[in-house]
């Protein structure tokens, strides 16, 4: 009886040792203590490891990023899946999951006093192809490849983290063609936001293609009533932009440049006429400026661009495709001046660029407007590059270890 | 008593005297133990002879034609020492040979009252194996799997509660690394509806769980280890039911029936059914479905997660025939229905999708010994899964935790009715020959095929309907085993893979997003592996083993295709993985005095595996993916520790270390190092263990009736849900204690058993795959009837 006490005894002590202390699964979301603005900023770096699928982006930050190294090894903030986008607003870093179908998590980040990146909040979107700044909110963009006609816009309020309304657009009917209009992106332009589309047939196991190959359209909304005012068309290039780029940018004097990749398929073939050029808008009008047309493939020999992000003055950078007309994965770096149409490759890149980061959300340029910044990664490894916009000179700059950089931007604190 | 026997006995022997050539002779006798109690079931063996006897339940054996000369009549009995008894037969004459067995140290007594004994006759086998006797689970509300669970090495992996997807970490290995199989069958085509999470306790007489290498005669393609559950081969006539009832309004039911007629005809029912509402209690943040904004850390209930299914199993044929020692055609017919409720990740919750399945499973199983040959035996073994999978998704909601819900774009994720037949079958067959007592061997081909055709009829017309998804696989193996003596034993073996996959590819035909098309692709594979086991007994108590594989496994059907109604993706260009297995063992049981029993197992791992196959996360979080991991080596320890005083008292501890490194130096593509080289595998347990008490009464309150309190501790280390050595701040999977409590009261020997259990106890945190929740306290209740003649 003594050792059937002892027992129970022994039951009993385990019980009370395995009803301890279970920890908190839910992520903590640090307590963010607001405080005044001390007019510093930091960089936000995202890396995707080498080797990993599907989960696991780290978000590393860093005051500079013209030299130095950092590194993934024990080191940053490790994001809940790696299909993320990444958009900087008001001071907030966010994270947005791309989750096909299901739900589309955000994560909002902050720098708190000391410098360092926290979690201040998570709330919940759907999986959205666009995503721009206007105002103080964020406009994403839920466009259907098929299936429904309905494209649903959500507006984020950026300092409160929560969707503030939101509306929808028929695709279909604002394609008009019998096919369906694709946002590429948008863009706001003064009160209004432009948002250029690509029509798609959206069916058929060929969803992305078109028998509309040289067209271009802009729809123009208002804003915040999202209401579609105008549809600005021409015929001299394909749509602007690609999906998930952006296609428009307006520079410091107000005009709106585009570029088009010429690039629409109709059963997989590439069957765009018109050239991959940049065309433009001048400030005040919603029509394209008829005088004006850089033909960018020509100017490079043949080259396609790939990708835009507007520097300073009438300088963007542009990652072209990596060989002449033809579409590879790899990427080649050029300047260009859109108002005296002069083209340039960059001096001093690497030879073979695998990929690039993010240019939709690149806010990384100097103080002085001298210098671009740009992460890239190769076989060898990925660094940021500066580039001296006057020269269009690159030079290698931070090194990142541990992954391929997906994005960098600059969070102000 | 006994000389009424003799004479008996002696006026057979004069019958048989008078009707025999006078050639041969008999040896007849009586075997007791030390006490004087008769001894039934030993067998006595003439040694260089193929002829043996069983004694009777009396203690009586008779060996009816034994050539005369010298003999050494070898004993054996479980629980007792074997013993050799010399003698010299004459030709005609009758030798009376009277026996007292002394009981062995490794007693089988000592672990027979233990859920999780070493079945005897399994653990003399040289390869890693650990034997679950499921009768002394059958009085519990556990399923197979469940029961696995608490054997060391394995962990179960599941999503969720009654029905959910489920399988094996086993050593480092899982998923479809760990062979599952019933009888020796692959259990490879079942379906969602007949499945290791929904079959019964009681529809099993034992468990193996094969750590490793896997002998030659379960076949198949198994990398890290194989799950091998041996059904009742009663030749009685028998009827066992049970019904439990239980938290989150669960249901489950058995009938297992058995008839044998003298004749040799047999007939055997089983039929079972689940039932479960799953709703158990999870913590969540709450989406706001018009802000997006959570409420942080609600304690909700699952609201679409039920889960039900009904299968019968009826198998009809003759047994102990010249021709068949057992012939039985039997089908398997079942359904199945479960609700889902989440996406690969608790965020994703859905409230309308459903998944329907069925099983419509003819099979034939045929097995005769001596065949042509004494020492040839032979087996053939069919089936054919007819059954559907079906899942539907069209409601056009967007739900919430709170079960509110929005418009959602015409689906809750990907609007759909498609409806698919695997087409799959199997076909294994067996031929083993004893050349002597020393020489066996044995040769056994498993095929397999799958054909998976479907419609949507929402979208009658898209061609990814129309693409082949077909798969043929044969694995032929030869092994020979050499009996040394009673002290060493041991196999090689070797084996041949073969694969055919045929599939639709999809590419992306001009680099632009979301670019698709399709082309044809045809995949072969055909591979070698080979192995050696051995094991020596230093003493009878203590058993050294030690084996090596080079082992394959080909993707899987449902790995290279997809799951379709749950959360698997396919990954058709999976590659076949291969890994190194050494594994060593030890084992020792002793007695301390007479009523104090312990025992030890240990075993030692290492894996050297190339293009692992290791589950992910889709890109979008939503489903699991297979992918092909370049290099993994681990290394591993698991040991038992088990007491038991008297038939009162057992108790036991089990812990499990691996460390799975990932060996993947250079990345695809990548000239520099891999930042993961040698980092650890993440998302998979790699510490663990198991602690469990049994107390057990006799004859309480009536004689005949007995009472157990059963005790289960489990602990789980924390780990990684991504690369442990990348960032600072980090996803875990929590740290996990559960612990249950049972109490089974058996009336009348048994015939009538009621059992009482609460599972996790003080409402602990339990989590699986990638950080999904799992049920909270629950209480089963389960009453249980058996006869037998």
């Amino acid at each position: 009886m003594k050792k059937f006490r002892k027992i129970l005894f022994l039951a009993g002590a385990l019980a009370i040792f395995g009803a301890s202390c279970d920890k908190e699964d839910a992520i903590e979301t640090n307590d963010f203590t607001e405080f005044p603005s001390m007019g510093l900023h930091k960089y936000v770096i995202t890396v995707t490891p080498i080797g990993t699928t599907g989960i696991a982006d780290i978000l590393l930050t860093s005051d500079y990023l013209d030299r130095g190294s950092i590194t993934t090894a024990g080191n940053g903030i490790e994001q809940d899946g790696s299909y993320r986008y990444y958009l900087t607003h008001k001071g907030r870093f966010f994270s947005l999951l791309y989750g096909q179908g299901n739900p589309g998590a955000v994560t909002t980040y902050r720098m708190n006093a000391s410098g360092k990146l926290v979690k201040t909040t998570d709330f919940q979107t759907e999986t959205v192809q666009v995503f721009t700044k206007v105002n103080d909110e964020l406009l994403l963009m839920k466009v259907p490849r098929s299936g429904t006609e309905t494209c649903n816009l959500y507006r984020i309020d950026a300092l409160k983290s929560r969707i503030a309304g939101s509306d929808s657009i028929n695709i279909v009917k604002l394609a008009a063609n019998g096919e369906r209009a694709h946002f590429t992106w948008a863009t706001q332009v003064g009160d209004k936001v432009f948002a250029p589309y690509m029509s798609i047939k959206g069916c058929c196991s060929d969803a992305f293609g078109t028998v509309y190959p040289d067209s271009t359209w802009i729809a123009v909304l208002s804003y915040p009533g999202l209401k579609l005012e105008k549809v600005i068309r021409d015929n001299r290039t394909s749509y602007l932009g690609a999906y998930f780029n952006n296609g428009l940018a307006v520079t410091d004097n107000g005009d709106i440049y585009g570029y088009s990749p010429a690039a629409a398929t109709n059963s997989s073939k590439y069957i765009s006429k018109n050239p991959s050029a940049m065309v433009r808008i001048l400030k005040g009008t919603t029509e394209f400026d008829k005088s004006y047309f850089f033909n960018v493939q020509e100017k490079s020999g043949g080259y396609h661009i790939a990708a835009q992000t507007y520097l300073t003055g009438s300088k963007f950078l542009l990652a072209m495709y990596g060989e002449p007309n033809a579409f590879p994965a790899t990427r080649k770096m050029a300047l260009v001046d859109v108002e005296t149409q002069s083209f340039a490759w960059i001096k001093g890149m690497p030879d073979e660029i695998l990929s690039i980061t993010a240019p939709y959300n690149n806010n990384t340029i100097s103080e002085d407007g001298n210098t671009g910044f740009i992460g890239l990664n190769t076989s060898t490894g990925s660094w940021v590059y500066a580039i001296d916009i006057a020269t269009a000179t690159a030079t290698k700059g931070l090194t990142v270890e541990g992954g391929k950089i997906t994005a960098i931007t600059k969070v102000d604190y | 008593m006994y000389i009424k026997r003799s004479l008996l006995l002696s006026i057979l022997l004069s019958l048989a005297f008078l009707t025999h050539a006078q050639s041969v002779a008999t040896i007849s006798g009586y075997l007791k133990d030390a006490a004087g109690n008769p001894v039934p079931g030993a067998s006595v063996k003439l040694q260089h002879h193929n002829t043996n006897a069983i004694a009777d339940e009396k203690g009586y054996f008779r060996i009816a034609s034994a050539p005369p000369g010298k003999h050494t009549l070898h004993i054996t009995a479980v629980g007792f020492q074997k013993i050799t008894h010399e003698l010299n037969l004459k030709a005609g004459a009758n030798q009376v040979v009277n026996l007292t067995l002394e009981q062995s140290v490794n007693d089988i007594e000592a672990v027979s009252v233990i859920g999780r004994s070493t079945v005897k006759e399994v653990g003399r086998q040289a390869y890693n194996v650990t034997a679950i006797d499921a009768k002394k689970l059958y009085n519990s509300t556990l399923d197979l799997s469940h029961a696995l669970d608490r054997v060391s090495g394995i962990r179960v992996r599941e999503d969720g509660g009654l029905g959910s997807r489920m399988n094996f970490s086993l050593n480092g290995f899982s998923g479809r690394q760990v062979k599952i199989f019933l009888d020796g069958v692959p259990m490879d085509n079942f379906g969602s509806s007949f499945q290791l999470n929904n079959i019964p306790i009681n529809l099993a007489e034992r468990v193996e769980v094969y750590k490793g290498v896997v002998p030659i005669w379960l076949g198949s393609d198994a990398l890290g280890g194989a799950i091998n559950i041996v059904t009742s081969n009663k030749q009685h006539s028998y009827l066992d039911v049970s019904y439990s009832y239980g938290s989150f309004n669960t249901h489950r039911s058995t009938i297992n029936a058995g008839y044998t007629a003298k004749s040799g005809f047999t007939v055997q029912l089983n039929a079972f059914q689940n039932y479960s509402d799953n709703n158990y209690r999870v913590r969540v943040n709450v989406a706001d479905l018009v802000t997006g904004e959570y409420y942080p850390r609600q304690w909700v209930r699952r609201f679409h997660d039920t889960y039900h299914n009904e299968t019968v199993i009826a198998n009809v044929g003759v047994v102990g025939k010249k021709y068949a020692d057992k012939l039985l055609f039997g089908i398997t017919m079942g359904k199945s229905y479960s609700e889902l409720q989440t996406g690969a990740r608790m965020v994703s919750v859905f409230g309308d999708i459903h998944n329907r399945g069925t099983i419509v499973m003819p099979s034939v199983k045929y097995q005769v010994k001596n065949i042509f040959v004494k020492g040839l035996d032979f087996s053939l073994t069919g089936n054919y899964n007819l059954g559907s999978e079906q899942q539907i998704d069209t409601v056009n909601r967007r739900y919430n935790w709170f079960r509110q819900h929005v418009p959602n774009n015409g689906a809750e994720r990907n609007r759909t009715m498609y409806k698919f037949n695997n087409n799959n079958g199997i076909g294994t067959a067996n031929l083993s020959y004893k050349l002597n007592e020393r020489h066996s061997f044995a040769l056994n081909d498993v095929y397999t095929t799958f054909n998976r055709k479907g419609k949507d009829p929402l979208y009658p017309n898209d061609e990814k309907y129309d693409h082949p998804k077909t798969v043929r696989k044969n694995v032929i193996g030869l092994g020979y085993k050499y009996d040394y003596n009673e002290k060493w034993n041991t196999s090689l073996f070797v084996k041949n893979y073969s694969q055919h996959v045929s599939f639709a590819e999809s590419f992306n035909p001009t680099g632009n997003w979301g670019d698709v098309a399709y082309r044809k692709l045809n995949n072969d594979i055909n591979k070698w592996g080979y192995g050696i086991a051995t094991t020596y007994f230093v003493m009878p108590a203590l058993q050294l083993k030690s084996s090596f594989e080079k082992s394959y496994r080909l993707p899987e059907a449902e790995e290279l295709f997809g799951d379709v109604i749950g959360n698997l993706d396919g990954a058709p260009d999976l590659k076949p993985e291969t890994s190194n297995n050494f594994n060593f063992g030890v084992s020792y049981q002793a007695r301390i005095a007479a009523a104090h029993r312990l025992s030890v197992d240990a075993n030692f791992l290492y894996r050297d595996a190339k293009d692992f196959i290791r589950p992910r996360l889709n890109a979008n979080q939503t489903k699991q993916v297979n992918g092909n991991e370049a290099a993994v080596t681990n290394a591993g320890f698991d040991a038992e520790v088990r007491y038991s005083f008297k038939q009162l008292f057992t108790a036991g501890v089990n812990m499990t270390c691996q460390n799975l490194r990932n060996q993947t130096k250079f990345e695809d593509g990548q000239k520099n190092v891999s930042p993961l080289y040698r980092d650890r595998i993440p998302n998979m347990p790699y510490l663990f263990g198991n602690a469990d008490a049994s107390l057990f009464f006799k004859n309480v309150l009536k004689k005949g009736n007995s009472l157990t309190l059963g005790y289960n501790f489990l602990y789980v280390h924390e780990y990684y849900l991504s690369w442990p050595g990348q960032a600072e701040v980090k996803l875990t999977i929590p740290r996990q204690f559960c612990q249950d409590v049972n109490i089974v009261y058996s009336l009348a020997n048994g015939r009538y058993n009621v059992a009482l259990e609460c599972k996790n106890l003080v409402d602990n945190k339990l989590y699986d795959n990638f950080s999904l929740q799992k049920p909270g306290r629950a209480f089963y209740g389960k009453f249980r009837y058996f006869i037998s003649k």
